[in-house]
């Protein structure tokens, strides 16, 4: 089991009409990894994390989740595995949005129970006790009742963190989960990350927060133009980046 | 009077209510058919949908209730005329409710149907949980003026004999040379929608509770 990669993606290819996006990427993530993609926008970061979380379908190459394979190469593209192993697959990984995507007329502890109550069928008791200790670690007691609405975007985006946990994912995504925070909410999310970081959690970040990357992430991978230019220890690729196109990116962002 | 005008009502209400037990979700399915992908039901709904709403709600209730007689030589029997009425209106009004429901379920963000997905919501329970339950508090004001439309539309089914409080009116004012029915029945259709805009308030502010 620990040898076997959560996450394991293969020469994978997508195209939107005649743009490529995604150019023979392959990552693989093990259990208890931090992954943060980094890259300038329109690099294919986002594109990769669709394709991983099954709302894109890849043109061609290999996506597993541990010993579930969702999608293989026949050769001439890739072919997806049925509804019933996509289910399975979508069990292991959890999906935070840059916009939060909470369902709006739901409460917060709605948001966070409903998918485990009425998707994965466990006991409702169970999953409430979960959803709240799964709250309060995100330091939200108290606000169970509430609509999103009623809320910050720092607190919306940790309820939509906690949405996501309540799944007992294998690893969990993140698509610039702060992009759309202020500085300060900004840092109220990373801490929650830095908390599910320290207690091993695998997740993949995507996130132009340098800094964060370079702390919290085991692996940093670079990516432009839809290929992995670049990928090693975290702070050796920060600190001392070994391709042009990587160091004049990292410089771009020092001087902002 | 007041007596005759009163069961009149009683059968003008029984036409707004049928109608909208029948169409309120007939129009959901109209919506998803004429969305559908696949293109043969898509077009068939839109033409369907264009000539509900391109020809006169009247000529659509005589059609129905003389079709199948001028068409198949079949005869309908008495009580015909409530089926042609209940199908007349019901199919009628299912596609204007259609557009409605549709303009709302194509202003629910993508990323809604996004996060559902990833959280394995099946397609049935990502609308029926997420989506529709947005739709109707998006449309309800929209919906607001149609339910007020048909209150007033239930005054056609006088052209199948059906003695709703319009024919009825219709009938007093006749024999009594006089304008009062119809003053009354006014008055009556006034109220019947002053309680239907109470109702509809009622229920925005209840769904007033989030806002996205």
């Amino acid at each position: 089991m620990m040898d076997k990669p959560l996450v394991s993606l293969e020469h994978a290819r997508k195209s939107f009409g005649d743009v490529a996006v995604l150019k023979d990427i392959s990552l693989s993530v093990r259990q208890g990894e931090v992954v943060a993609i980094i890259g300038p926008s329109g690099g294919g970061k986002s594109t990769l994390l669709r394709c991983l979380t099954l709302l894109e379908t890849l043109d061609g190459g290999t996506l597993s989740y541990g010993d579930v394979c969702v999608a293989r190469d026949d050769g001439a593209g890739a072919v997806y595995a049925g509804k019933a192993v996509q289910k399975e697959a979508k069990a292991r990984f959890g999906l935070v949005f840059q916009n939060f995507n909470l369902f709006p007329h739901y409460s917060v502890i709605k948001n966070v129970t409903d998918a485990p109550i009425h998707v994965q069928k466990r006991d409702k008791e169970e999953v409430l006790a979960h959803a709240r200790s799964l709250l309060a670690k995100m330091g939200l007691s108290g606000k169970e009742d509430m609509v999103p609405c009623e809320l910050s975007g720092g607190q919306q985006q940790r309820v939509a963190i906690a949405r996501a946990l309540c799944l007992n994912p294998d690893v969990l995504y993140f698509d610039e989960p702060t992009s759309a925070l202020d500085p300060e909410l900004t840092q109220e999310v990373l801490k929650v990350i830095r908390d599910l970081a320290a207690e091993h959690m695998t997740m993949v970040i995507v996130t132009h927060e340098m800094s964060f990357a370079r702390d919290v992430a085991d692996r940093i991978v670079f990516m432009d133009g839809g290929m992995v230019v670049e990928q090693g220890v975290a702070a050796d690729v920060i600190a001392n980046p070994q391709h042009e196109r990587t160091r004049a990116f990292l410089t771009r962002y020092e001087a902002n | 009077m007041m007596e005759i005008l009163l069961s009149g009502l009683l059968l003008t209400a029984q036409i707004f209510v049928t109608t909208l037990i029948g169409a309120l979700p007939l129009g959901v399915v109209v919506a998803l058919c004429r969305m559908s992908k696949f293109k043969p039901l898509a077009l068939l709904t839109r033409f369907y949908i264009s000539v509900m709403r391109g020809t006169p709600l009247m000529l659509q209730l005589m059609a129905l209730m003389f079709g199948p007689y001028y068409l198949f030589g079949l005869q309908m029997g008495q009580d015909w005329k409530y089926f042609a009425c209940a199908i007349g209106f019901i199919v009628n009004y299912a596609a204007y409710f259609a557009e409605i429901y549709r303009s709302g379920i194509q202003s629910i963000p993508p990323g809604q149907y996004e996060a559902a997905a990833v959280l394995g919501y099946s397609r049935a329970q990502t609308f029926m949980k997420i989506v529709l339950p947005q739709v109707i508090k998006r449309i309800l004001p929209a919906m607001g003026n149609e339910v007020i439309t048909l209150v007033k539309d239930t005054s056609l089914a006088f052209v199948l004999g059906i003695m709703e409080m319009f024919s009825q009116a219709k009938a007093l004012a006749a024999s009594q040379v006089s304008m009062v029915p119809y003053l009354i029945a006014g008055a009556i259709y006034w109220v019947f929608n002053l309680v239907v805009e109470m109702v509809l308030t009622r229920i925005e502010k209840k769904l007033n509770y989030y806002h996205d």
